[in-house]
């Protein structure tokens, strides 16, 4: 008998039901596509998701920080967005093709555009749903103003930008010669992840932001530095939406200032509120924002082994969602009762 | 003492917000190893004080001086480093934090590197909890514990950045009268290994079995400072609220003996077990007894938010069966609940519309619009009915203080002609002065023939208010006073007693000379 199960051993925490839930839709999903469609349970799907779900996941990690520290953040796709364009846009001009340069101008753009944010909302004491949703604007268009919404094709794309998006990590070879190849990103994403957790849970600042996401307050009191808090905040989500816009360009082998930004902001706000983060600031785990995006990557990539089409997923997830919040909250309700709170939450 | 240097002194301290004067000058000594009260009605400038001293606000004039040395732009860092702590009334602990991050916070924030390190936690925290003399699980997240451990965690928290001087503003609000005892003898405790304690608080028992001194406040001025044992209770509320304050005793004149309510064998499991009581126009009933004793649960249920499992409510000798708070009003049954300003009012609405949003038929036209005339005239006549100290009902209702704001509660359920009225712990952070004013008025309510059950844990509050009490413990009726067992002389003893040690009552209850009730 396992004294303690091997979750609490690697985490030091017992799963919270969040985690617990998607560990089971997740695994039902899989096994009932498996069955359906044994081209399903291959490395071809996996490697598929893990590719492409590495960039979204470094968002939702950045979409993690930001409601723990009790705010909302709809800005970081528009910044990955510019802070990459204008990255790609400066080496043509230079006429450097240094994937370093690139993701060092990039990152540090993400991070200026991010205390942006952090600025404002400090300072005026602003929503910071609002305040994103109208820098995001502003970034964006500042940049479709002064240096165009030209799209860049694979000829055009910086050659470094190319090779990095051709990194792969494992191939497989099928027997018809076809090969299964893992990006490269899961390390990066991996490396995140680790960054971010170790931030979080082992730092002074990560404290901090789980103490300002608790109780604005109260960290005041105790002299924690709210703005300090902030700055960091959204810096660190400039910082890894700067680094994603980088990625994201170099798999597609194509530039276009157009898409991204408008299009998967809610999406993965939504992967990591299913993951267990709380709009209400203080809560959330990075195992649940990465279950979260899992299961978010499952519906948008894999309907076609059960020969649906990818419209289906939008329906999916959502319900998905919905189901999800409907038993947690219901369960939170019975336990409040019981305790005679009546709180909305 | 004499060769002591004090640890704290202000001198001509003053501070004014918009326009209006604060603290007007106050002067005060704090010495090393005494306890100190701050007594003082809401807004008479305690907590302003304690503000100031622990770096909140910077005052506009007069000087600081913190162990012999003036703070100059004084700020919450350095008033930590100065040895001083607060324990503000809502303790400002993060919920989401562990008990062990929450003790230790202040030094890793302060003093710690920028690396988090369990082990340094642990250290940190382990001390203190020893010093208090409790045993909690450091990584157990704060949100998970009751509040008189969280309070426990924010003395400690204090503990763990060298407090010299420990202000507690308003500690026991939330405990329960066992909790409130051994708060305080921790307390003492803290006292005797040398640290001095500012203990806020206008509940007066308290005041008077810790402090050794005692620093009265009124209207942002300094009354006086008083030796505890030069004071008794009636000259300290004097010199609280200005006036003589004493409460007049509620009789019951009513002649009518048919009770309005009648509740019988009503239990709900784990809550309360077999409750029988009947309530005649007139009546106050007082049900008293610890937190947890099903009190509290018991109104829930009158009211419809917590369905009982078995038993019968009568209402006007008509059975009844309420699952839900409309069930309730329709019967006539209101409850001013236990915390006003979550549960019983809309913060940042107006006094207006706090009042008219329980009677739109009254204020509204048969399709529905509302009729700002009829707003304006009924939430007025509230105001100067219950007699509320702000006539303009415009205001933001959480500008207004406890009491007037329970004062608008309760106005606001009168509009309702209610036949019933359940006030759970009506008067809890209310000053003196309010109080007596929101017993007179619960009084001419009872007198107009409206039956009230109010519940509390004061036994003041119980004894000045109700012309029969019930003791409750772990959610059986212990004990029920008739008027005639209240007329004992004994009486608000006897009572005390109980409510303080319910376990006792099977060795006394021989003598007792009341009926136990419910079997």
């Amino acid at each position: 008998m396992l004294k303690k199960s091997p979750f609490r051993m690697l985490f030091n925490r017992a799963m919270n039901p969040m985690e617990r839930l998607l560990t089971v839709v997740i695994i039902a999903y899989v096994a009932f596509v498996s069955i359906r469609n044994p081209l399903f349970f291959g490395p071809q799907a996996l490697f598929d998701i893990l590719s492409s779900g590495a960039g979204l996941m470094i968002l939702a990690l950045g979409v993690l920080i930001v409601l723990i520290s009790g705010g909302i953040d709809v800005s970081f796709a528009a910044i990955a967005v510019v802070a990459s364009y204008t990255a790609v846009l400066l080496a043509r001009a230079l006429e450097t093709d240094s994937l370093l340069f690139i993701l060092f101008v990039s990152i540090g753009l993400g991070a200026v555009l991010g205390s942006i944010n952090a600025i404002i909302v400090h300072f005026y004491k602003l929503p910071t749903l609002i305040v994103t949703l109208a820098t995001a604007s502003v970034f964006h268009g500042i940049m479709a103003i002064t240096l165009g919404m030209k799209t860049f094709t694979q000829t055009d794309v910086p050659e470094s930008m190319i090779t990095f998006g051709r990194w792969y990590v494992w191939s497989i070879e099928a027997e018809d010669g076809s090969r299964t190849s893992l990006s490269g990103y899961v390390v990066i994403t991996g490396f995140v992840m680790l960054v971010t957790w170790f931030i979080l849970y082992r730092t002074r600042m990560g404290r901090s932001v789980f103490a300002v996401g608790s109780s604005e307050e109260a960290a005041k009191r105790i002299g924690i530095n709210i703005f300090g808090t902030r700055l960091f905040v959204y810096s660190y989500v400039g910082m890894l939406s700067g680094l994603m816009g980088v990625m994201y360009w170099s798999r597609l082998y194509y530039i276009n200032p157009d898409i991204l930004y408008g299009f998967v902001e809610l999406s993965i706000i939504a992967a990591v509120v299913i993951g267990g983060a709380k709009l209400t600031g203080g809560e959330g785990t990075i195992l649940g924002a990465l279950l979260g995006l899992f299961v978010y990557q499952l519906f948008s990539n894999t309907l076609v082994y059960l020969g649906l089409s990818p419209a289906w997923s939008q329906l999916f997830f959502g319900s998905v969602l919905l189901t999800m919040l409907v038993i947690i909250y219901y369960r939170q309700r019975q336990a409040n009762k019981k305790a005679l709170v009546f709180s909305t939450m | 003492m004499a060769t002591t240097s004090p640890l704290l002194v202000a001198k001509n301290l003053s501070i004014s917000f918009g326009g209006v004067r604060a603290l007007k000058g106050i002067d005060l000594e704090i010495q090393p190893g005494e306890i100190r009260c701050l007594a003082g009605e809401n807004g008479s400038g305690k907590s302003t004080f304690v503000k100031i001293v622990s770096g909140v606000y910077q005052a506009d004039g007069g000087d600081l001086i913190i162990g012999g040395n003036t703070a100059h732009h004084h700020n919450p860092i350095k008033a930590s480093d100065a040895g001083i702590q607060v324990i503000f009334q809502d303790l400002s602990l993060f919920n989401h934090l562990s008990v062990g991050e929450n003790i230790a916070i202040n030094q890793l924030i302060h003093r710690g590197s920028w690396r988090i390190s369990r082990n340094r936690i642990r250290e940190i925290a382990e001390p203190q909890l020893a010093k208090v003399g409790v045993d909690l699980d450091l990584d157990a997240p704060v949100a998970t514990l009751s509040m008189a451990n969280k309070q426990l965690v924010a003395i400690c928290r204090a503990l763990a950045m060298d407090a010299q001087l420990l202000f507690m503003d308003e500690p026991t609000t939330a405990l329960t009268s066992r909790e409130v005892h051994r708060l305080l003898e921790i307390v003492q405790g803290l006292k005797e290994e040398g640290l001095s304690v500012v203990f806020i608080s206008h509940k007066l028992d308290e005041i008077f079995s810790v402090a050794d001194s005692i620093t009265v406040f009124r209207d942002g001025d300094k009354v006086g400072d008083f030796n505890a044992e030069d004071l008794d209770e009636a000259s300290l509320s004097k010199h609280m609220t200005g006036r003589e304050v004493s409460y007049g005793r509620y009789h019951r004149v009513h002649e009518e003996t048919a009770p309005i309510l009648e509740v019988k064998n009503l239990t709900r499991t784990t809550n309360y077990t077999d409750l029988s009581f009947d309530v005649r126009p007139g009546d106050i009933v007082g049900f008293t007894g610890l937190l947890g004793a099903g009190r509290t649960e018991l109104a829930l249920s009158l009211f419809g938010l917590n369905k009982p499992d078995s038993g019968q409510i009568f209402v006007e000798g008509k059975e009844v069966t309420i699952s839900a708070p409309w069930d309730a009003m329709t019967h006539g049954i209101a409850l001013v609940p236990e915390n006003r300003l979550e549960q019983g009012l809309f913060g940042d609405q107006s006094v207006a519309a706090n009042i008219s949003v329980a009677v739109p038929d009254l204020v509204s036209n048969s399709l529905g619009i509302l009729r700002a005339a009829s707003v304006q005239e009924l939430s007025h006549q509230v105001v100067h009915d219950m007699g509320v100290n702000n006539k303009n009902t415009d205001v933001k209702i959480s500008i207004l203080s406890g009491g007037n704001q329970q004062k608008v509660v309760i106005g606001k359920w009168m509009l309702w002609n209610p036949r019933i009225l359940v006030l759970d712990s009506p008067t809890v952070g209310i000053d003196i002065g309010s109080k007596a004013e929101i017993y007179d008025r619960i009084h001419t309510l009872a007198s107009k023939g409206i039956g009230v059950i109010f519940i509390s844990d004061e036994v003041g509050e119980i004894a000045a208010n109700c012309n029969r009490v019930f003791v409750m413990h772990e959610g059986e009726v212990l004990r029920e006073f008739r008027e005639d067992d209240m007329k004992a002389k004994d009486f608000k003893a006897t009572l005390a007693g109980l409510i303080a040690n319910p376990d006792s009552v099977s060795v006394e209850s021989g003598s007792a000379p009341a009926e136990k009730v419910g079997e």
